[in-house]
């Protein structure tokens, strides 16, 4: 897993704080090659993971990276699916079941689709849960395709869904599709990290990878920020952190500072919009993440 | 030790799991039943989880002892469930609207009251921190006379015409008044109460065919106060349902949205936390964190409360039928207004 992945929140007006800058970066990025620019200049700084939504215009930015892979040695994808706003509305008016059939079929080519029925056919699909999940991560990874992969990542409200109703063996059977299919580890997404660290190895999965906000302010840290550091230090999983700026609430300089104290953590997401912010947050992780191991080391 | 209560939800589609999966993690609770006419998700869930799954409400009012009930079906079918669950002394919580008519929901709301049972309606941004701070700062004085509102609401939920399922028509609780619009109603009515005349309405279609995508209505109240609500569900700029109202008073603007909201103050208050001028305050501030997250801490909040409620016989609860009735009085009265009744 990379030390630090790059994120898309921003290029898709996802901001906690305020509306307006959230409008702001939908207007800067109405044009995939705006995006792209940035992408370049993450890369170009040394970044090599790349955190992606399953997002429709995420197709053509990775049809982009599939052109030009041979310029950009190291680089990984880290997808994170799956993109839930885009099923909300369906799900609400028809329900999951409609949904997931209408998926499986506008997603997959009719070879593919006959491949399916092949074994076992669309009506087999809708008894077994977890066969329909296969041909759901099928469908949503399919425009990630010949890219090199790191983590796969089970998004957040699908997840804390899975984890509410203790249905851990989808979370098994994700990992093990995910490291079977596309040869990556599988990640998960959180809002409740003590909880979904517990319960991901209650389910026997081994070290697995969880995602979640971790900042200064304790903002969508539940059910508080004590619980997070207690169970970060507690170990038996890897903590991948986001959301370390808190959106801007928190100045850089002290948002990295609170979360390289944090000893276990592996990697850590962040998204900036320009060359400036991309330099000084890399930069300032470095710098911290250095020094701590230092530390460690030396004691 | 302390004893759980024994919960079921009725109606497992996306808001009937989501409050499933939140009251499973309450340490309180335990959930004995789920009830679905989908025997895909209720035989699934059963086989992977051990609770009982039901095609059929009755059915399994019949077969489990329940405290209480999670009603998320379908809006028509919200007032038989929830009267069978009051004559077996089962509370109840239902999604909005409470019912398709004003009428209906009277009715139900005086069961509910005769039952002595708590009754909820799931008008959910009555928890949202944001909505509950701008609030405070209404209820404090701190703006003045307040004489002006509006409420703007726009979502991405229907871009094409809604084929099937219950949203394209209004006898089946589709249509952007009753599903969407309801919720910055009820807003309005959180935070200035009912309006006394309903004036100025239209309602329009976009996509769909028989019911309504937009709704535009003026709220008149007799102490001088009036208030536009202006709501599209069928914009598809948005990246998810957006809120934004405003109020305008003797002393001052507010302008909040979910991502916190903007104060300016001609005066400050004595002793007021605010100073004149702008006052902001972001999400960040305002959030409280919950025991468990799932799509916003106010779904927890909300469910949470309804426990609260329950084990305390509190039924003097917010969001009660009686205010999810006033809030259907009030949508039905846009539709007489907009002549589309």
């Amino acid at each position: 897993m990379d030390r630090i992945i790059f994120g898309d929140n921003q290029f898709f007006g996802i901001n906690h704080m305020s509306e307006a800058k959230a409008q702001a970066q939908l207007e800067r990025f109405s044009d995939n090659r705006a995006i792209i620019e940035v992408l370049d200049l993450a890369y170009h700084s040394g970044l090599r993971g790349f955190m992606f939504s399953t997002h429709e215009r995420v197709r053509d930015i990775c049809g982009y990276f599939r052109a030009n892979l041979a310029s950009r040695p190291g680089l990984r994808l880290y997808p994170v699916l799956p993109y839930a706003q885009k099923y909300a509305a369906a799900v609400a008016e028809r329900g999951i079941l409609c949904v997931v059939k209408d998926a499986f079929i506008t997603n997959n080519s009719p070879g593919r689709l006959a491949g399916s029925i092949v074994r076992g056919g669309v009506g087999m699909l809708t008894q077994d849960p977890f066969e329909l999940m296969k041909v759901l991560v099928d469908a949503e990874m399919l425009m990630f395709r010949g890219l090199p992969l790191g983590v796969v990542f089970l998004q957040n409200v699908v997840a804390d869904l899975l984890l509410g109703l203790r249905l851990g063996e989808a979370f098994v059977r994700f990992s093990e599709y995910v490291a079977a299919r596309y040869g990556a580890e599988a990640g998960f997404m959180t809002m409740n990290l003590p909880a979904m660290a517990a319960y991901l190895q209650e389910c026997g999965l081994k070290n697995p990878i969880v995602c979640a906000s971790v900042n200064k302010i304790g903002y969508l840290m539940n059910p508080d920020r004590e619980s997070y550091e207690r169970t970060i230090a507690a170990g038996g999983f890897r903590p991948v952190a986001m959301s370390i700026l808190a959106s801007g609430a928190v100045p850089p300089e002290e948002a990295i500072e609170y979360a390289c104290s944090l000893k276990n953590i592996e990697s850590f997401v962040f998204g900036a919009s320009s060359k400036k912010n991309i330099a000084s947050t890399t930069s300032l992780l470095e710098q911290i993440r250095f020094q701590t191991e230092y530390e460690l080391k030396a004691s | 030790m302390v004893s759980t209560l024994k919960g079921a939800v009725v109606g497992f589609g996306r808001m009937g799991i989501t409050h499933c999966a939140i009251l499973n993690t309450h340490s309180l609770v335990s959930m004995a039943a789920v009830c679905d006419t989908s025997s895909f998700m209720v035989g699934n869930f059963q086989k992977h989880t051990g609770i009982p799954g039901f095609a059929d409400a009755l059915r399994m009012f019949d077969a489990v002892a329940l405290d209480f009930v999670v009603v998320a079906t379908p809006t028509p079918s919200h007032h038989q469930i929830a009267r069978e669950a009051f004559d077996r002394g089962v509370h109840v919580f239902v999604e909005k609207p409470l019912t398709l008519t004003a009428s209906d929901s009277e009715r139900l709301s005086l069961d509910a009251a005769r039952a002595k049972l708590v009754n909820q309606v799931g008008y959910v941004n009555r928890f949202n921190e944001v909505f509950v701070a701008v609030k405070e700062v209404l209820t404090s004085g701190t703006l003045g006379e307040v004489y002006h509102f509006r409420c703007d609401m726009c979502a991405p939920t229907v871009l094409r015409e809604p084929k099937g399922g219950w949203r394209g028509k209004r006898n089946t609780g589709g249509g952007c008044l009753m599903d969407f619009a309801s919720h910055g109603i009820d807003l309005i009515h959180f935070f200035f109460g009912a309006p006394d005349r309903i004036a100025g309405s239209a309602v329009r279609r976009i996509y769909s065919q028989e019911t309504e995508d937009a709704v535009y209505s003026t709220f008149l109240y007799h102490h001088g106060l009036s208030g536009h609500l202006a709501v599209n569900w069928s914009d598809e700029s948005y990246r998810k349902p957006a809120y934004r109202i405003e109020f305008s008073g003797s002393n001052g603007r507010i302008a909040a949205d979910q991502h916190g909201y903007r104060l300016y103050l001609r005066r400050s208050p004595a002793g007021s936390q605010y100073q004149s001028g702008w006052n902001v305050r972001h999400a960040t501030d305002l959030n409280r964190p919950v025991r468990f997250y799932l799509r916003g801490n106010e779904f927890t909040s909300q469910l949470d409360y309804f426990i609260d409620k329950i084990r305390a016989g509190d039924t003097s609860n917010i969001n009660s039928f009686a205010s999810a009735a006033a809030t259907d009085k009030t949508i039905q009265a846009i539709l007489n207004d907009a002549g589309a009744a």
